[in-house]
């Protein structure tokens, strides 16, 4: 009886700390708060003194008040070029338009606004696509309401575009928050979500939009940070370029660590072996100006990697349209994060076309190229059909045109459906079971040149060493290694393969001998009937794992079950799929969303 | 003659023809009438911003077309709704259904993100508030002029449509092409039924004109198949590669059926769809989308392509010319008053 007062006295404390705080934005405290505002202002002074001809360019300049001139001129070319337009133009104008309204002379004004009425602002087909074209529209009908058909270029009125915008984002809201999204946890696409977001957060009038637009920001972030190690976005990803995953911290989101998690603190526009991509990432100006500021509580579950953990989330597949069962068929993640390096991976299959990452090991280094995996370089007209309207026997040529390397058989993204993976803690198996559809009928494991060995070792383990992280290989058949640029391919040209592999580091094993030791000793059992490929492997802690492709796997005789998974399930992080509430921890602290409500909460445990 | 001769044989080898009709260049006079032609897109602008150079485009002059109305809005296909005075033009596009009732002066865009792209559309001819689109996720149908759409699909396995078309001669039945089957359904798209084609991926059906039980269907991967019973059964027709048919198109006379599809040139039919012979091969075909007969001039072909625009015949696919729109995937040709 005491017991369940003291609880109900918890609860009605919790409710009302919880009422406080739904409108409050989190608030950090001062020393990595007064980081990011150093950062910030040095990334707007950075920006601004760009030549290129973007809106990002214009947004510092104009911020900054260095050389508005200049920002005039660029933001009138990017107003009158009618070449320009599309879902990326749609959220940067009126973003633009809506930060500085109050320095824009009226006849840009109107520029901008015509913009809307007289230029198709293309929707675009995918799920970033459409986050800024309804984030777009969204501030452009808010910014100019209660205007007729006539003065819009799909012939809507602001009322009808408001609410069409309203209601799928919405929509997206929802799906995002409670079974994920399809284009989850991507270096590469990181922009497109973060950056409308944030203008939304800064400019909607909707209190409840503002408020669902600062919580899906948090959500961003949150699902960043838990996989994020000095400034990578490790594990499993639906869409990445190949040189964003050959590369990670040449990603467009390392900029975004930089920026929110202080990580990595190299200013990465200033060295070489990264500037090329991030020179493209000048979108981090929209954080930089923005209002919003990251909540303490993410910024340390991005940057505390004092024990090693387990994170598991289940995101969904982009909407399969065609060939499939469901719309939106789960997506299960593995990711097991370390101080040193991360080991994560996808289930396998076709989970996204085009540039899926299934799995890698990443690691903490001050050398590029930070990475090793494996693929199969797949490619179909059908996988494409899956999820593209158009007919799939010439949609692989189609998507060549846009993403030049899908039908290459030397490529670094692609989803398959004769990739399996089966993972515990730092150890996974990765199975390859090609048939006779397969159009390249080879398997490739990128290793990178800078390794400080590289050692193919007699029991068939290939031993690699980064520093003080170690990452052992065991293909199931004998590859050949080709050398490349900045990287070994190590090739596997049978059609029943795998690979093992177990990380370890310094800290786990004290040397890499001690590591190697240990791991000789796991020889995998293969289990190679006629219809398919599979093994039996202790782990070098003793886990016994046991994966036949096409079948269960089996951790320690327990079948692994992959509907128990929860939406986020780890230390920082947990939220039931299907939900709507993301909590977040550290230490005490708590902080919550719950996206049915469009409530924040925090309250110290 | 000689020179003439020589010229249309170095332009035959130059060209890639294979086999059937032959290519020529030179312009045919008259060939200028009120044509429309709905542009997917155009290999030579890889663009997703506002210069992608496809949409609806209008003909200009022999092989000139001209873009009407956006110049990236990817179109699936067009519809001309008519009567009296009134003509209201349709777009289906991948942001959705695009009317105009002024004379395409100006164009409204009807549907919302639940349709997603449209990839067909379907008019009822005595009543233009009544539309049907055919979308990756189902039928949607308005009854309200588009200010409101329904998802119809009961009774549809799957839910990819590529395409769905209005019986000739019952306004309330319709047919569609779906992943798995053709669905048939008597009562305006309220409930439909698969006629167990055999086939899955039915990418498109036509209707003979004259006799409303002749249905014919290209399929994804098994060339064409007919029924002469509105769907009990169902023949393969004989002759045509195992390869995808996109286009099938009856000829005003009635008799001649045109098909074409991926890697397989324009063929014909001429014994209601049962047998096929090749009209024109050539390495220039990769895919033929759709195929043009003048109802006035049965003899006048118009045949649109991917990454190769529009050809041209006048003599029955003998000779055939470029058209125009070179580098681009013409999903649909009209000729609209």
């Amino acid at each position: 009886m005491k017991a369940m007062t003291t609880k109900k006295l918890a609860s009605a404390l919790l409710v009302m700390i919880a009422s406080v705080l739904q409108c409050t934005p989190a608030q950090e405290s001062a020393a990595p708060r007064d980081a990011f505002e150093t950062r910030r202002m040095r990334l707007i002074d950075v920006v601004s003194r760009e030549r290129d001809r973007s809106f990002n360019t214009v947004t510092a300049k104009l911020f900054s008040g260095n050389d508005k001139t200049y920002a005039l001129t660029v933001l009138d070319s990017l107003t009158t070029d009618e070449s320009i337009g599309g879902m990326f133009y749609a959220y940067s104008a009126i973003g633009t338009y809506l930060k500085f309204r109050d320095q824009l002379p009226d006849s840009m004004k109107r520029k901008i606004r015509q913009a809307f009425r007289a230029r198709t602002m293309y929707r675009g087909d995918t799920e970033n696509h459409w986050v800024m074209y309804y984030t777009g529209m969204y501030l452009a009908a808010q910014t100019w309401p209660h205007e007729g058909r006539s003065e819009w270029f799909n012939g809507k009125s602001s009322e009808e575009n408001f609410r069409e915008a309203e209601g799928w984002l919405n929509h997206w809201i929802n799906l995002s928050s409670t079974i994920g999204q399809g284009e989850f946890d991507s270096p590469t696409y990181f922009i497109t979500f973060i950056a409308p977001m944030l203008t939304m957060y800064d400019f909607a009038n909707d209190p409840l939009m503002k408020r669902k637009a600062q919580m899906m920001v948090d959500l961003l972030f949150v699902d960043y940070a838990a996989e994020h190690l000095a400034g990578n976005y490790c594990g499993g990803h639906s869409r990445d370029y190949p040189d964003d995953i050959a590369n990670p911290l040449a990603a467009p989101s390392a900029l975004w660590a930089w920026l929110y998690f202080g990580e990595p603190k190299m200013e990465l526009w200033q060295e070489n072996r990264y500037r090329p991509r991030n020179r493209g990432s000048w979108e981090t100006i929209f954080g930089a100006t923005s209002t919003y500021r990251l909540p303490e509580i993410i910024y340390r579950i991005a940057t505390d990697r004092s024990r090693p953990y387990v994170h598991t989330e289940s995101k969904r597949v982009r909407n399969v349209i065609r060939f499939g069962r469901e719309m939106n068929p789960p997506v299960y993640k593995y990711t097991y994060m370390t101080q040193l390096y991360a080991l994560g991976s996808l289930q396998g299959g076709i989970l996204q076309p085009i540039q899926q990452h299934t799995w890698d090991v990443t690691y903490a280094s001050d050398k590029p190229n930070n990475t090793v995996f494996t693929l199969h370089p797949f490619y179909s007209g059908k996988e494409l059909a899956m999820f593209f309207p158009e007919e799939q026997k010439f949609l692989s040529d189609e998507v060549n045109r846009y993403h030049f390397v899908y039908t290459n058989p030397n490529k670094w993204n692609s989803s398959s459906p004769f990739e399996q993976t089966f993972q515990h803690k730092n150890a996974l198996i990765v199975l390859y079971d090609l048939d006779e559809t397969a159009q390249q009928p080879h398997i490739d494991g990128f290793f990178p040149k800078n390794l400080d060995e590289r050692e193919p070792h007699n029991s068939g383990w290939v031993f690699c060493r980064a520093g003080s992280v170690f990452i052992a290989m065991y293909p199931l058949k004998r590859g050949e290694w080709i050398e490349e640029g900045p990287n070994w391919r190590w090739r596997g040209n049978e059609k029943q393969n795998g690979v093992v592999v177990e990380v370890g580091s310094t800290i786990e094993d004290g040397t890499f001998e001690a590591f190697k030791d240990l791991v000789v000793q796991g020889h995998p059992e293969m289990k190679h009937t006629r219809e398919s490929v599979g093994l039996d492997y202790t782990t070098r802690h003793g886990d016994r794992m046991s994966f036949m492709f096409g079948g269960e796997r089996i951790l320690n005789g327990k079948t692994i079950d992959f509907k128990s998974y929860k939406f986020f399930a780890g230390p920082f992080v947990l939220s039931e799929r299907g939900s709507g509430i993301v909590r977040m921890m550290y230490n005490n602290d708590v902080r919550e969303l719950d996206f049915k409500k469009a409530l924040v909460r925090e309250w110290r445990q | 003659m000689a020179t003439i001769e020589a010229l249309l044989i170095t332009l035959l080898l130059t060209t890639g023809m294979r086999s059937g009709g032959s290519l020529i260049e030179a312009p045919v006079p008259g060939a200028t009438r009120d044509y429309y032609a709905a542009v997917f897109l155009n290999r030579s602008h890889v663009s997703v911003g506002a210069s992608a150079n496809i949409g609806l485009f209008r003909r200009q002059s022999d092989t000139v077309w001209k873009n009407i109305y956006r110049p990236n809005l990817f179109t699936f296909g067009i519809g001309m709704w008519e009567k009296g005075s009134t003509r209201r033009y349709y777009i289906a596009a991948g942001n959705g259904v695009h009317r105009s009732d002024d004379g395409r002066a100006s164009w409204r865009v009807l549907t919302d993100w639940r349709t997603e792209e449209v990839l067909s559309l379907a008019l009822d001819p005595a009543d233009s508030s009544r539309l049907y689109i055919g979308t990756p996720l189902g039928v949607f149908r308005s009854a309200d002029d588009g200010k409101s759409w329904q998802k119809k699909s009961k009774g549809m396995k799957k839910g990819f449509v590529q395409k769905v078309v209005m019986d000739h001669f019952n306004r309330t039945t319709l047919y569609a092409c779906s992943e798995d089957d053709l669905y048939y359904s008597a009562d305006a798209a309220e409930h439909w039924t698969p006629l167990r084609v055999g086939v899955k991926g039915v990418m498109t059906v036509v209707q003979h004109p004259v006799d409303p039980a002749h249905l014919l269907v290209g399929t994804e991967d098994d060339g064409v198949w007919v029924s002469f019973n509105r769907g009990k059964s169902w023949s393969k027709g004989s002759g045509l590669p195992p390869s995808a048919i996109y286009a099938l198109s009856v000829s005003s006379d009635t008799k001649t059926i045109y098909a074409g599809g991926y890697l397989t040139g324009v063929w014909k039919s001429m014994d209601g769809g049962l047998h096929w012979i090749p009209v024109w091969q050539s390495d220039l075909l990769e895919a033929v989308y759709t195929i043009f007969v003048d109802q006035e001039h049965p003899r006048h072909l118009m045949i649109g392509t991917s990454g190769q625009g529009i050809f041209e015949s006048f003599d029955e696919g003998v000779t055939w010319r470029h058209a125009g729109l070179r580098g681009c995937h013409v999903k649909q040709i009209e000729l609209y008053p």
